[in-house]
């Protein structure tokens, strides 16, 4: 708690600070700063049901501070990571190889970026393609950092053709690998080649290969002849866009067996990705196909997995990501972890209507669906079927009725298999949910604005946790403050545990109080409450969050 | 700890940064450079996703006053999408099924202007004036915070 006020004492001095302008000799210093704490408080209904487990130390923080210097062609940074310590629920908590307390320096790196080429050493945030074969990049809300510590350098010549070749040994959680990985990736444009203007034709390729000392052993070559020191993958891909339409597709294959539990049987691996795209004036349509087996990839093999963060590609859920609260208590997390392998797709439509005369009364319409199939596979010696694992048919209708007033309505079926994640279980469950959304903002001044949700979540297959009811109400004080309160129960008073509570438990509130004060550059957000224990995800990753009831204090700022 | 970084921050804090040099993605799928957008004509730079409602609605709230701020000043408005590879083609899809085809759209796949320019939560917005200097900049958005953005545009003039 001394911390929490120490926090907020330094914010208050932070911004206050007016906007000086230092320039450090010709070059220029930038920089941010985030901090996001959690004070646990005790609650005891939440104990009753045995539904969180209070931390030992009742706080957490992640906090980061980043600083970049630059010098025309010339930029240099670095960033500061603390755990004091890991929230819970982040996977650097459970796996972090030193002290409670984590404090360092795992960012750093010098650059030098020319008109046709590039050098830089040190941490490197790239991916090649749609990130099939190799992605570092940093999600902070998934406590999520793979970055490659090593060189890149890369050239292109004109619009012709790039190529761009890195090595390194990417960072696991608070540690650098053991293992060292390098790959090299190029691209043609060959309507450039061809002098074409009026689209773009592309062909890209790239190659990713990993060296472990001693992987061979972990992975039990006798068991396995493709396991090796070794992992090759490769990838090769085509864009295509002319007159709105534009379709890109990439194929990658794993070439040796990088899995830690060989049981799986997926010793090569293969995926295909496409996307088409079409917009005309204000309509536009974009759909993806997926379709992979045996794609999961380690930074470092090892008997037991090491959780989210050993991970050098990117194979993220496609479904639709939701800001309202109900849409996104069962999230899809993907067959993956269950059965390594997984097809399926996507589809979006959008369409914009805006009144000629007055632009501030439109409507806009979006549609989406997707589907996700499991594929037919062995697992521990068994011939398991492919089967339904996922479907998401949703649509949402924006208003913009005057200067005034805001609607949006959202309606979502969601059916998903409760049993794909028990092991392999032969049979599957399907649970259905209907959730329906209003969503109302009003103006009453240019500054003063209400904005009030109502959620509710019909689950017709009463099979899971039955229905839900959430609501929200939100003012804002523009620019600078907002506070919300927020509710959302189970009507059926299950317990979280998908079990029905007793009857004394019935309605336990996730009831959310909180304030948000922005300055410039600087934001500081407050809030109090009871959280679900449930599945936060970013960028289509998705980490278990356990339930608790507490103080959440984050503060951002940048400069 | 974080105590002495505070302290760090506030020592060194400092603004009127020029914009940083970029490769990054534009509607058509072409590689274009973050510098060329300073073309002496003053601008507002949103940072967006997909998945970020309050960067949307900021948009959508600049998008109905644009017409009126054009007849009192010349800017233009700039959204850089810092989708992922998972939800860029969405993101592609979105600027035309939202009507925001007065905006300059660009696609920081691999968020590499989002690093360059320290934005860590979105909606960030950025004033730039015509010669690449940043002169303010906000994140968070709130109905009616669009009005502070074009009070900061005409301070250009």
């Amino acid at each position: 708690m001394k911390k929490f006020l120490l926090i907020l004492c330094a914010v208050g001095l932070t911004a206050v600070v007016a906007e000086a302008q230092v320039a450090v000799g010709k070059g220029q210093l930038s920089g941010s700063l985030e901090s996001n704490n959690i004070y646990y408080g005790a609650d005891k209904k939440l104990d009753e049901l045995g539904l969180a487990q209070r931390p030992e130390l009742p706080f957490g923080s992640h906090d980061f501070l980043k600083l970049d210097y630059n010098l025309g062609r010339f930029s240099a940074g670095i960033q500061f990571d603390g755990y004091l310590p890991a929230l819970d629920g982040y996977d650097i908590a459970t796996y972090q190889q030193r002290d409670t307390k984590l404090t360092g320096f795992f960012t750093k790196y010098i650059q030098w970026e020319d008109t046709n080429y590039g050098v830089r050493v040190g941490d490197i945030f790239d991916q090649f393609g749609n990130g099939l074969v190799f992605r570092t990049y940093e999600d902070r809300a998934l406590g999520f950092n793979n970055s490659l510590a090593g060189a890149r350098v890369h050239y292109n010549f004109d619009n012709y053709f790039s190529v761009k070749a890195l090595a390194g040994m990417p960072r696991l959680y608070d540690v650098r690998s053991r293992s060292l990985f390098y790959g090299a990736d190029l691209s043609l444009s060959i309507s450039d080649m061809a002098g074409w203007y009026g689209g773009l034709i592309a062909i890209e390729g790239s190659y990713v290969g990993r060296y472990q000392n001693g992987a061979s052993e972990i992975l039990d070559i006798n068991a396995n002849p493709l396991a090796t020191e070794y992992l090759n993958m490769v990838s090769g891909r085509v864009n295509f866009e002319v007159a709105g339409f534009s379709l890109r597709g990439e194929y990658a294959q794993k070439l040796n067996n990088d899995i830690y539990n060989v049981n799986f049987g997926a010793d090569k691996g293969n995926v295909i990705h496409v996307d088409l795209g079409y917009n005309y004036k204000r309509f536009s349509a974009s759909a993806t196909f997926r379709r992979y087996e045996g794609m999961q990839t380690s930074i470092e093999a090892m008997e037991s997995s090491l959780g989210g963060g050993n991970v050098i590609n990117y194979l993220p859920q496609l479904t639709r990501q939701y800001t309202y609260m109900l849409a996104n208590l069962n999230p899809y997390r993907g067959c993956a972890s269950m059965t390594g392998n997984e097809i399926g797709g996507q589809f979006d439509a959008y369409y914009s209507l805006r009144n000629k005369k007055d632009r501030s009364k439109y409507w806009n319409f979006h549609a989406n669906f997707s589907m996700f199939n499991t594929i037919a596979h062995e697992s521990f010696g068994e011939f398991i079927d492919g089967r339904n694992a996922w479907v998401d048919v949703n649509f949402d209708v924006e208003r913009q009725w005057s200067r005034k007033l805001k609607t949006t309505l959202l309606y979502s079926y969601q059916r998903w298999d409760e049993e794909l994640n028990h092991w392999d279980s032969p049979h599957a469950k399907y649970c259905d949910s209907h959730i329906f959304v209003g969503d109302v903002t009003y103006k009453f001044t240019k500054k003063h604005s209400l904005r009030v949700e109502a959620q509710y979540l019909y689950d017709s297959s009463n099979s899971y946790e039955g229905d839900w009811v959430a609501a929200l109400v939100e003012y804002n004080f523009a620019p600078m403050f907002s506070v919300y309160v927020s509710d959302m129960w189970n009507c059926e008073a299950t317990d979280g545990n998908y079990n029905y509570a007793s009857e004394e438990n019935e309605l336990l509130h996730y009831y959310q109080v909180g304030a948000s004060f922005t300055h410039s550059r600087y934001r500081v957000q407050l809030s109090y409450g009871r959280n679900r224990a449930g599945y936060v995800c970013s960028g289509g990753v998705c980490r278990y969050q356990p339930a608790y009831t507490g103080i959440n204090l984050s503060l951002t700022a940048s400069f | 700890m974080l105590f002495a970084m505070l302290a760090l921050f506030v020592g060194i804090s400092a603004s009127a940064q020029t914009l940083p040099d970029v490769k990054i993605e534009n509607l058509e799928g072409k590689i274009t450079s973050t510098k060329e957008l300073a073309d002496g004509t003053p601008m507002i730079i949103s940072f967006w996703s997909t998945t970020c409602k309050p960067c949307i609605m900021e948009l959508n709230a600049i998008n109905d006053s644009l017409y009126d701020w054009l007849e009192e000043v010349d800017m233009k408005v700039v959204a850089i999408s810092v989708d992922d590879a998972r939800t860029v083609s969405r993101a592609r899809a979105m600027t035309s099924g939202q009507g925001w085809d007065d905006f300059v759209c660009l696609f920081d796949k691999n968020q590499d202007f989002k690093r360059a320019m320290n934005v860590s939560l979105t909606p960030h917005t950025f004033i730039v004036a015509g010669d690449g200097t940043i002169v303010y900049s906000h994140t968070g958005y709130t109905p009616g915070s669009e009005q502070e953005l074009f009070e900061k545009i005409k301070e250009l003039k």
